[in-house]
């Protein structure tokens, strides 16, 4: 059957791959961008040519699948095998022959491969039970890591499509109130309420709507929306085909970076099959709505995932943000009611739709219901993407899901929302994670990138990497955005350099206010969360460059005197040979000495010291 | 268009939701600064942020820029509280730092009883007078009609300028953007009948009564074309017709 043309063909269908589901036993590999990096195509490649010889001389079949990005990137190639739901860690080629021998022809499992909880030592072979995901509750990720992002088989009989023939028979008010009644917020960062807009854009007179998903994924380090769209891009086409659906537009656009090639390569295989089996175009399973979606590729500039600038870049313009007096839903993409949502926020409403506000309800906090989607980096023990239900404090994310801080370091801070979010200290470890909680400290939800940092992390250092980075990526249109940042990067500069005079502090503090105040857009009144929330936590790590020209982490190269102990140091002179300025000098067996001014206070000696003989001061 | 009633620094005022905020509080005698806005340019303001003004609706307050703000029924609107000060100063002396060489901020620094900017200049060899507010680039598009103009690079390094910085084809070297450049940033020099700008050479023609090189070729072949004159209409300069 091709053309799905109803919604009683479309359960046929549905039935029909049903029937011809079998019980094989499955390989399922991860083929996101971390464990591909990793070598997984090799891996993958070695499991289809060992299935081949091995499957017709076991006489069965064995099933075999690559899917998107299961998130726990640390430790990929990643591999699971169903049914049983084991997950064995970093795969290699020469594995593979071994887990088909042992775990597929048998019942046993390869326990090198398999996870070990560093802190209790136990060996977990179940998927659901390593802690990592046992305590996620995946609702935008459902899918990922359970099928193949290119077949839209899988994603039917993954309740693909359900939650449409669903939509389909409601009224579009009846599935914008459903929206309003689950209580979802933009997942995109600032947590405007879905339903709302949707409304808000229905009751603008237009003979033209639009809606538009936002897959600018700008931020360092965050990469939700990148694996979502790779990893189960149905759930993002189907989500605007009931968006558009509910709001009256009849095309859609998603915006992806061209810096995403699975992305774009995936969606476009997800329109065409949508389009194919008659779930996109005219007349969608008989209802007699059409609805297209084009993919726009974006090219690379931060401010383009602010919706102005990107309703703008997608109309040929260059991205700048306009004033929001007169917002999208009356006036967006091309002076046309528009509403624009994130990826991950289109990945939920099938879902909603499906299951009720009710059920979506049952998760997360009374203002911030369900879940969200972090990728949590940084100095932490196990880094990936995670989803889990709103109102998670900061401690059981980074240290139940997280696993900790390695290497017995101190936690210090976690970054929160974007290099325009802020930095939260240990004291407030116990916040509930959601938009208004964040909010309150002085960071926000952004689009949920969490980068740990620990001790070794200097805060003054920090703020002047995000502004460093946002003073690249400003649009320029406006005057405290544009010259303000510079300036702030100028002070930052001038304190990490031991220049700091009293009175910056104060100086930084009223930019602050200048930008959060004065400036035109989002990213721009949020730019100064990096530089305000590491004084309002942080100061005297301030007041200590300024006054004492000390960096208490040890991270300021000028402020900064790297010696050798006298009493530790075996004379190896291991640290003089990798030494690039040649200025470690002592003989062999008698204590170093470095020539702190021919220092450029690179570090290496210490990293080299097998010793712990070399010191920061 | 309908009309508004709304408060001005606590005086009632009548308006249009057509205008802005800007000419409304002007008109009333109240002044408000501001650079990248003119009336007669549409896509113009937003940019400088000079005109940030507090304003509440449905009881909540907000900075926004008065020069293309939509003015509703009931705004209360303050152009000179300590908040509006304040800002309003941060971005003077941010102005300060990046054109010090402008007189008209200059002017508007003293007239807030700022000296020096507090903030680093650049280099006296570096410096130019743009604030990239972007006007010329909108006359130029929504007024001339050419678009010969957009604004090249971003942050701190945006500027207007022509594709590739390289002399174009389609500047009529009329000189709108840099009549309309509040600081005077843009380089236009009539050397008797040539007009260099934009990296571009323009013929000027003369007028046939007084002899004085008044308008570009390129700009009366434009205007022959858009608005249908006849180019002979050219031959005498506005003094002399």
């Amino acid at each position: 059957m091709d053309l799905i043309s109803s919604i009683d063909d479309f359960m046929l269908y549905r039935d029909h791959l049903e029937s011809l589901r079998g019980a094989i036993p499955s390989v399922y590999i991860c083929f996101g961008t971390g464990c591909q990096a990793n070598g997984a195509s090799q891996v993958a490649d070695t499991f289809k040519r060992v299935i081949e010889e091995r499957g017709l001389e076991m006489q069965v079949d064995i099933g075999f699948k690559t899917t998107g990005c299961h998130g726990f990137c640390e430790n990929g190639p990643l591999v699971s095998l169903k049914p049983g739901n084991t997950l064995y860690l970093r795969v290699k080629p020469g594995d593979v022959s071994e887990i088909v021998e042992k775990s597929i022809a048998g019942h046993e499992l390869v326990e090198r491969l398999l996870y070990r909880d560093i802190r209790t030592d136990e060996i977990i072979a179940d998927y659901n039970e390593i802690p990592f995901y046992k305590y996620q509750k995946r609702i935008a990720l459902r899918n990922i890591g359970e099928i193949d992002p290119t077949s839209i088989d899988d994603y039917i009989l993954r309740d693909g499509y359900l939650a449409l023939t669903k939509a389909l028979r409601m009224s579009p008010s009846d599935v914008i109130s459903e929206i309003e009644a689950s209580g979802l917020r933009g997942r995109g960062g600032a947590g405007f309420p879905t339903g709302r807009k949707w409304r808000s854009c229905r009751a603008v007179e237009s003979d033209v709507r639009y809606v538009i998903c936002n897959g600018d994924e700008g931020d360092p380090g965050a990469f939700m929306d990148r694996s979502t769209m790779e990893g189960d891009p149905h759930a993002v086409i189907e989500g605007m085909i009931i968006g558009a659906y509910a709001v009256g537009a009849h095309q859609g656009y998603i915006y992806v970076r061209d810096e995403y090639p699975i992305a774009i390569h995936n969606i476009q295989m997800a329109i065409d099959s949508a389009m194919a089996k008659g779930f996109l175009g005219k007349n969608i399973m008989g209802n007699g709505f059409d609805f297209t979606i084009k993919i726009i590729r974006g090219g690379g500039a931060f401010v383009c995932g602010e919706s102005s600038a990107l309703m703008r870049s997608i109309a040929g313009r260059i991205g700048e943000p306009r004033s929001k007096y007169i917002r999208s839903v009356e006036r967006g993409l091309y002076d046309k009611p528009t509403v624009l949502n994130n990826v991950e926020t289109w990945a939920n409403i099938p879902e909603i739709i499906k299951s009720g506000a009710e059920w979506y309800r049952q998760s997360g906090t009374e203002a911030s219901s369900g879940t969200k989607v972090f990728s949590i980096v940084g100095k932490v023990i196990n880094t990936g993407l995670i989803e889990v239900p709103m109102g998670i404090t900061l401690r059981e994310l980074i240290y139940t899901i997280g696993g900790g801080i390695p290497n017995g370091k101190k936690f210090k801070a976690v970054q929160t929302g974007g290099p325009s979010g802020g930095c939260i200290p240990e004291s407030l470890l116990d916040l509930s994670v959601d938009f208004d909680g964040l909010t309150e400290v002085g960071s926000m939800m952004g689009s949920g990138g969490m980068i740990v940092m620990d001790e070794e992390s200097c805060m003054v250092d920090v703020a002047k990497y995000f502004t460093a980075f946002l003073v690249e990526e400003s649009c320029g249109r406006c005057t405290p955005c544009r010259d303000g940042l510079p300036r702030m990067l100028d002070i930052l500069t001038d304190i990490t350099d031991g220049r700091g005079e009293e009175g910056d502090i104060e100086l930084l503090e009223e930019l602050c206010d200048a930008l959060r105040w004065g400036s035109l857009c989002g990213l721009g009144t949020s730019a100064a969360n990096p530089v305000f929330s590491t004084i309002r936590y942080f100061r005297d790590e301030y007041e200590q460059h300024i006054r004492n020209k000390k960096c208490p982490a040890g991270i300021c190269r000028k402020l900064i005197i790297y010696r050798i102990d006298e009493n530790a140091c075996t004379g190896c002179h291991e640290c003089a040979k990798k030494c690039p300025y040649q200025c470690v000098s002592g003989e062999m067996k008698e204590p170093h000495v470095i020539d702190v001014h021919a220092c450029v206070r690179c570090g290496i000696c210490k990293d080299v010291c097998k010793f712990d003989a070399v010191a920061v001061e | 268009m309908d009309k508004v009633g709304l408060a001005i620094n606590g005086i009632y005022v009548e308006a249009t939701s057509n205008q802005s905020l800007i000419d409304i509080a002007r008109r009333q005698g109240i002044p408000i600064p501001g650079l990248c806005y003119h009336p007669e340019v549409k896509s113009s303001g937003g940019s400088c942020r000079l005109c940030l003004v507090e304003v509440i609706q449905n009881g909540s307050m907000r900075l926004v820029t008065a020069c293309n703000y939509p003015v509703t029924e009931g705004i209360e609107v303050s152009t000179d509280t300590p908040l509006v000060q304040r800002i309003r100063s941060t971005v003077i002396e941010l102005l300060l730092s990046r054109v010090p060489d402008a007189e008209i901020i200059r002017g508007i620094a003293e007239e807030y009883g700022i000296g020096d900017t507090r903030f680093r200049k650049d280099a006296e060899e570096y410096r130019d007078r743009c604030i990239a507010c972007g006007l010329c680039v909108q006359v130029c598009e929504e007024i001339v009609g050419v678009s010969a103009i957009s604004m090249l690079n971003r942050g701190p390094d945006k500027v207007p300028g022509t594709p590739y910085r390289e002399s174009s084809s389609t500047c009529i070297g009329c000189g709108a953007c840099a009549y309309v450049c509040p600081t005077g940033a843009i380089s236009m020099i009539d050397d008797e009948a040539v007009r260099k700008i934009w990296n571009s050479e323009f013929t000027l023609r003369r007028c046939s009564i007084c002899g004085r090189p008044y308008m570009p070729e390129a700009q009366i072949a434009w205007m022959v074309m858009t608005a249908g004159a006849e180019s002979s209409l050219f031959d005498r300069c506005p003094d002399c017709r």
